[in-house]
């Protein structure tokens, strides 16, 4: 009897941890240094929240944005740094990268970033692929990157969870993990699961193949979900007599989708399948967060914005695949204004070399929208890779613009960051600053990079 | 209208041409980044004849050419893209719109009758300012084969500029050795010296004959049985390749990225007594005083500082930089045919990372034509090919856009595929 009262503690005890929204595992354990008092004054200050201030001042205090507008008052014990009229922006957030999951160099041995052995492995998480040393990481804060999006691979239908990282030197994946920030299923349209499987003579080999799956996968999921409730819906008495439902992490996680838990970033080019995976988010009652490589989004932006859907794009890339064929270079402008400009676009690299100049990228896209006549200035193209991003991540409340009692990630740039010759000068995260390009030890080296090249030299 | 009327309206429009004066075209009030020695001119003028440059000054005057003001525009020679696979390559991920690889050729493979002018990348680049593409397979074995320079017109009949121009070659990748690979470059290379084809690469046992009578009884083509590997094998057409690089008519452009490697290679360019080419070149600064030396060009690929593998750790974005400070002349290329314009982009972030912005631009221009030996391309100066792009702003910036492209001298459509699927969506 002892023996079976035991063993219903630790059923029901695993059903509460499941239930109470916040897996306890893998927990963040970040926690900034003291990042002091910092005064950055006498700058440009694109704010992220869609205005500009010519020229403002920025106060930093214990980690977070404490004040900003024209002129602040100084306490006493205030780091002051003159921007000069420099540009300053929120950190840029990355919301597709695969650093740490395909680090460099790219080896098979580290190459972690896809479970590609079955159409759907909603049971895998990103996180546990991560390798902190990544040299790539480094490179990406240089560029302004403060916060990243790691996803798995798009070889599946549901590939699994991604996780948002501080992009910060940590031995853990959990001291790198942004607080708070909910988890995000991976899903993938169009080419790459049909390729993968159908190469394999095994089911999806076509488009159709890939909607059975995500609609057999969901079905599975709801009466994961009604086995839950009807549990749950239990006298204590009840439940004392019979096992709590075994516990599937691969259901788990689909549950977490359709509690409105976890947030889903959907890797779909074609503007057809866009719709379809509307529909099927319609069907199961759950909602579609991003569609990421949107290479065609500029097709369906209205259908994108009655759906308040975010589109990530590149600026640029296509001709890879079919799929990416019909690229436009006005694909964000065209996101960004549709139905009356209320689009929510989204510039992502997807590349260890696209993540350094986010801002680049931006600057392409909205260089190409102002030219054919979409008047994009540069305080709205810096959301696309600041608070859209954060938004779609649901960490805005966070992070991705200059406001108070945000974290303070913030980048002072060399000149107007929509141009091939600006660098960052400075970044800090939550207000401590990792990158200084006068401080040839930042940013800090992984533990790779030491002594490679030079082994009394600082980097490599 | 009868025949008889055609007939003479066709004779008197034949004599009209015949009789008329050659075409003129002036370019006016333009900044002109001429990647030549003069430099950047600001607000001024380019008097093109027949589709060659004649003049470039301030105010010049012409009674009978028809003229453009290009107030507030920046002119660039035509960017030339140094590595690419533009018109042999349609989507990477479909093989059967691909025709850069070949397992029954290696070195000899020339890709000229597969070069398709009406490819989508084509007029898609040129509107990036790409006015010439040097087109290389890709197979990946050791040698890919030869490379061609093709116009961007999109002329069915005219596209080939200059065939066969140079040889591709890789050392790494793969399992074997690098030592090996380079060896094998070696062998290859001297077998194909002993070798004696003319102009046809068939040979007939009279000519084996021939030639071991010539060679005082020495059969070459028993040598060439027995002096490589037996994995190996070579045809004809490869072996004339190998020998217009011994000959030293043609370069060998390797791919190769780390110092002790590129020293490697320096070392075997100077036993062959050969032209090389180094692309890549991540790691070219910690031997860029070697470089230098030997007269070296490299091609970069600028904007790439990820140590991608073991042999690119030392990947640095002052690498163009660093090297053009030795005195090593750099080729600006990019590693995406599909984007190879942004090229630029990359030599926009060298010059942020030190390189001086005329080298940039003569590395995206100037260079890969002197390098590659293309006549009368690659800057804007007398006598040279009117292959001009008319530029927003400045041509390395990422905002700026290419307005108008002229190719000797006329006036080309920009227009592309993508830019009609805008059309279509953008009013929506």
């Amino acid at each position: 009897m002892k023996k079976l009262i035991f063993i219903v503690f630790i059923g029901t005890f695993s059903f509460l941890s499941l239930s109470s929204k916040e897996t306890t595992a893998f927990e963040s354990t970040y926690e900034p240094g003291n990042s002091g008092d910092i005064l950055i004054e006498n700058a440009r200050i694109l704010t992220g929240t869609g205005s500009e201030i010519l020229s403002g001042s920025i106060l930093i205090s214990s980690n977070k944005i404490k004040a900003i507008g024209k002129t602040l008052d100084k306490p006493g014990s205030t780091q002051i740094i003159d921007a000069n009229g420099k540009w300053v922006t929120p950190g840029i957030i990355d919301i597709h990268s695969h650093m740490g999951v395909y680090p460099a160099p790219g080896l098979r041995s580290s190459s972690d970033g896809n479970e590609s052995t079955s159409p759907v492995t909603a049971h895998v998480w990103a996180e546990h692929s991560v390798w902190t040393q990544d040299p790539q990481m480094p490179l990406a804060l240089k560029g302004g990157i403060t916060t990243f999006h790691v996803l798995p691979g798009s070889a599946n239908l549901i590939g699994g969870r991604g996780v948002t990282l501080k992009n910060i030197w940590s031995r853990t994946v959990q001291g790198m993990k942004f607080p708070g920030a909910p988890y995000t299923l991976k899903m993938a349209c169009g080419e790459n699961p049909k390729r993968v499987y159908g190469g394999r003579n095994s089911e999806p080999s076509t488009r159709m193949g890939n909607v059975a799956g995500y609609r057999k996968a969901w079905i599975r999921a709801q009466s994961y979900r009604n086995k839950l409730a009807e549990y749950e819906s239990k006298s204590e008495e009840a439940k004392e007599l019979e096992y709590a439902p075994t516990r599937d992490l691969e259901l788990e996680t689909l549950v977490g989708v359709l509690n409105g838990e976890i947030l889903i970033q959907n890797h779909c080019y074609r503007g057809e399948e866009m719709a379809v995976m509307l529909d099927i988010a319609k069907e199961f009652n759950y909602k579609v967060t991003t569609f990421h490589h949107a290479v065609e989004a500029y097709k369906v932006a209205d259908i994108l914005a009655e759906n308040g859907v975010c589109a990530a794009m590149w600026a640029d890339w296509w001709g890879f695949k079919h799929e990416a064929f019909d690229m436009v270079w006005e694909n964000a402008a065209i996101v960004d204004q549709a139905n009356g400009g209320n689009g929510c676009a989204i510039i992502h690299s997807d590349s260890s070399v696209g993540i350094q100049r986010l801002n680049q990228e931006a600057a392409k896209a909205m260089a190409a929208g102002n030219r054919a006549g979409l008047d994009i200035s540069p305080s709205r193209a810096i959301q696309w890779i600041t608070l859209n991003p954060a938004k779609a991540l649901g960490i805005a409340g966070k992070a991705g613009s200059l406001e108070v009692g945000k974290m303070a990630d913030v980048v002072i740039w060399d000149g107007n960051p929509f141009s091939v010759y600006t660098k960052t000068e400075k970044v800090f995260v939550d207000g401590v600053l990792l990158y200084d390009k006068d401080n040839p030890l930042t940013p800090k080296a992984t533990d790779f990079e030491l002594g490679i090249i030079n082994s009394e030299g600082d980097r490599l | 209208m009868n025949l008889n009327k055609k007939v003479f309206i066709g004779l008197l429009s034949l004599l009209i041409s015949s009789f008329s004066l050659s075409e003129e075209l002036l370019l006016k009030n333009a900044k002109i980044h001429t990647a030549t020695d003069r430099g950047t001119i600001e607000k001024a003028d380019i008097l093109i004849r027949d589709g060659m440059i004649v003049r470039i000054g301030k105010n010049i005057l012409s009674s009978r050419a028809v003229e453009e003001d290009l107030s507030g525009k920046v002119i660039s020679p035509g960017l030339i893209a140094p590595q690419t696979q533009l018109g042999i390559v349609e989507i990477e991920l479909i093989p059967e719109t691909r025709d850069d690889r070949s397992d029954i050729y290696s070195a000899g493979l020339s890709i000229d009758s597969a070069f398709n002018p009406s490819s989508t990348l084509i007029p898609y680049n040129l509107t990036g300012g790409i006015t010439l593409s040097l087109t290389s397979p890709s197979s990946s074995g050791l040698f890919s084969g030869l490379t061609s320079a093709f116009s961007l017109s999109g002329s069915l009949e005219e596209s080939l500029i200059s065939s066969n121009i140079a040889l591709s070659a890789n050392i790494s990748g793969g399992e074997d050795s690098m030592a090996a690979k380079v060896m094998l470059l070696e062998d290859s290379l001297k077998l194909a010296a002993l070798t004696d084809f003319g102009q046809s690469p068939f040979i007939t046992r009279g000519e084996i004959q021939n030639a071991r009578s010539k060679r005082n009884g020495v059969n070459y083509y028993e040598i060439y049985e027995s002096s490589l590997p037996k994995e190996v094998s070579y045809s004809a057409r490869d072996l004339i390749a190998l020998k217009r690089v011994i000959n030293k008519e043609i370069p060998l452009v390797v791919r190769a990225n780390r110092a002790s490697d590129i020293l490697a290679l320096i070392d075997f360019a100077k036993t062959n007594d050969i032209n090389l080419i180094i692309n890549g070149a991540e790691e070219g600064w910690r031997v860029s005083r070697q470089l230098a030396e030997a007269e070296i060009p490299v091609i970069l690929q600028p904007i790439d500082n990820i140590p991608n593998s073991f042999n690119e750790l030392g990947s640095r974005l002052d690498n163009a930089s660093l090297l053009h400070k030795s005195g090593v002349k750099i080729l600006i290329g990019s590693h995406e045919t599909h984007n190879a314009y942004l090229s630029r982009q990359g030599a926009g972030i060298a010059v942020s990372y030190g390189l001086p912005w005329e080298e940039a631009l003569k590395g995206l221009t100037k260079n890969i034509a002197e390098v590659f030996k293309i006549d009368k391309r690659g800057s804007i100066q007398p006598g040279y090919i009117a292959d001009i792009v008319v530029w927003s702003g400045d041509p390395l910036e990422v905002t700026s856009f290419v307005e108008q492209v002229y190719l000797s001298g006329e006036s080309v459509s920009t227009k592309n595929r993508s830019m009609r699927l805008k059309e279509r969506y953008i009013s929506q």
